[in-house]
């Protein structure tokens, strides 16, 4: 906080008027140490004093004076060196608890600066774990299924060859006609840019779409592949590339083919 | 002997010091704790209980924030206006400007007035005068600066 509106509240302290906020807040500014405010302070106790010493000056009655010094002489006093000690004691204590206020208020302030990085820090990696979480979670029951799907004597895996457009690239399907199953592709090119592959269920004469889907950076993908709805026997799987978001019947090259 | 070297006595144990103390500062200090309180039995109660306090004080007194004059005065108005608080008694009525007050203008007096004698705060005299809270304690600020000036040791 700038130090600009302390300037007004050390002088309404200094007269005994500030409440509230203000108070509590010039109290903790004060406790923090502050040079300026306390020579204001100390500057307006000087002018207060001074104003009240120009009143005319009044005799107080005289048994008050009595009755103090009475006090005063039956007081235990005088404890002269013990007392310096104990003034001079609580000077440095005092001194040692604002010096300490004072640290510990920089190493407050530093420690906070560096908690607020490592909490930004601990939120990046738990973002990241968790993507990382979901990932794997995915990838657990993909393989479950076609653990699955591999148990069943009904499943085949069904070899795809990469054809001239993309020669280097490779694929199978494991595939049960009456669940459907997965692909799994390799060696694919990064679609292009508004482009897509998109994989066809052959039955009979008529490609179905089956899902698009794109590579990653190493040219690999994973996707399920639902069941035909008619129950026919898929003869042929074939991947094209097409325009992104596929479309309802193949247009583009073929990429990949079985058989 | 200077104010400082007395209440350093004081701490001493020094009754004779106190006593040229008492002496010197009570006749000012009372007339202070009278304004405030307006009732002379209580202003002699709190007169003595700030001359008591000190006496056992004068040991924590530290010359380097500030004059006896000063510690003796502040402590004095704070027991006072305690006093005048604890009795519901306070003195809100703004006296015919003499010295140092008489070279303020008459908004600045009103509120170091209001403030120092009658013991109100800010919000208090915001309310009395119907004046917002910093237009008050702007003429705090600016009364009790005009006030140093006017009072500031030649």
């Amino acid at each position: 906080m700038s130090h600009a509106p302390f300037e007004t509240l050390a002088p309404v302290y200094a007269v005994g008027a500030l409440d509230g906020d203000d108070l509590v807040r010039f109290q903790a500014h004060l406790r923090a140490g502050c040079a300026a405010c306390e020579a204001v302070l100390r500057e307006s106790d000087e002018a207060l004093a001074a104003l009240g010493g120009e009143a005319t000056p009044t005799i107080p009655p005289a048994d008050i004076r009595d009755a103090l010094l009475r006090r005063v002489e039956a007081s235990s006093r005088p404890r002269p060196r013990r007392f310096r000690w104990v003034a001079w004691a609580a000077g440095s204590a005092a001194a040692a608890v604002a010096l300490a206020v004072f640290v510990s208020g920089m190493v407050a302030a530093r420690y906070e600066a560096r908690l607020g990085a490592l909490a930004r820090e601990t939120a990046r990696v738990r973002q990241e774990v968790l993507r990382e979480q979901a990932t794997l979670r995915d990838e657990v029951a993909a393989a479950r299924t076609v653990a699955e799907l591999l148990r069943d004597p009904g499943t085949r895996v069904v070899a795809l060859n990469g054809l001239p457009a993309a020669p280097s690239a490779s694929g199978r399907v494991v595939w049960h006609e009456k669940v459907g199953g997965r692909l799994f592709v390799s060696g694919l090119p990064p679609a292009p840019e508004g482009k897509t592959y998109e994989l066809w269920t052959i039955a009979g004469a008529t490609p179905r779409p089956a899902g698009t889907f794109d590579v990653d950076r190493t040219g690999v993908a994973s996707r399920p592949v639902a069941p035909a709805a008619d129950d026919a026997p898929v003869t042929v799987f074939a991947v094209t590339l097409e325009p992104a978001g596929g479309v309802p019947a193949p247009t583009g090259p073929m990429v990949l083919g079985s058989k | 002997m200077t104010g400082a070297e007395l209440v350093r006595r004081m701490a001493e144990g020094d009754r004779e010091a106190f006593k040229q103390f008492y002496d010197r500062l009570a006749r000012h200090v009372y007339p202070l704790i009278l304004r405030i309180v307006r009732d002379p039995a209580d202003a002699a109660d709190v007169l003595q209980e700030v001359f008591w306090e000190a006496w056992q004080s004068a040991g924590g007194y530290d010359p380097g924030r500030g004059t006896p004059e000063a510690w003796i005065f502040t402590r004095a108005r704070t027991r006072a206006i305690d006093r005048a608080r604890a009795v519901g008694r306070r003195s809100e009525t703004v006296v015919a400007p003499l010295g140092a007050l008489g070279r303020l203008s008459e908004v600045q007096r009103e509120v170091l007035e209001l403030a120092y004698y009658g013991g109100l705060t800010q919000t208090e005299i915001a309310e009395r005068l119907e004046q917002p809270l910093g237009t008050v304690t702007t003429r705090i600020r600016l009364g009790l600066e005009r006030l140093r000036e006017v009072l500031r040791p030649q």
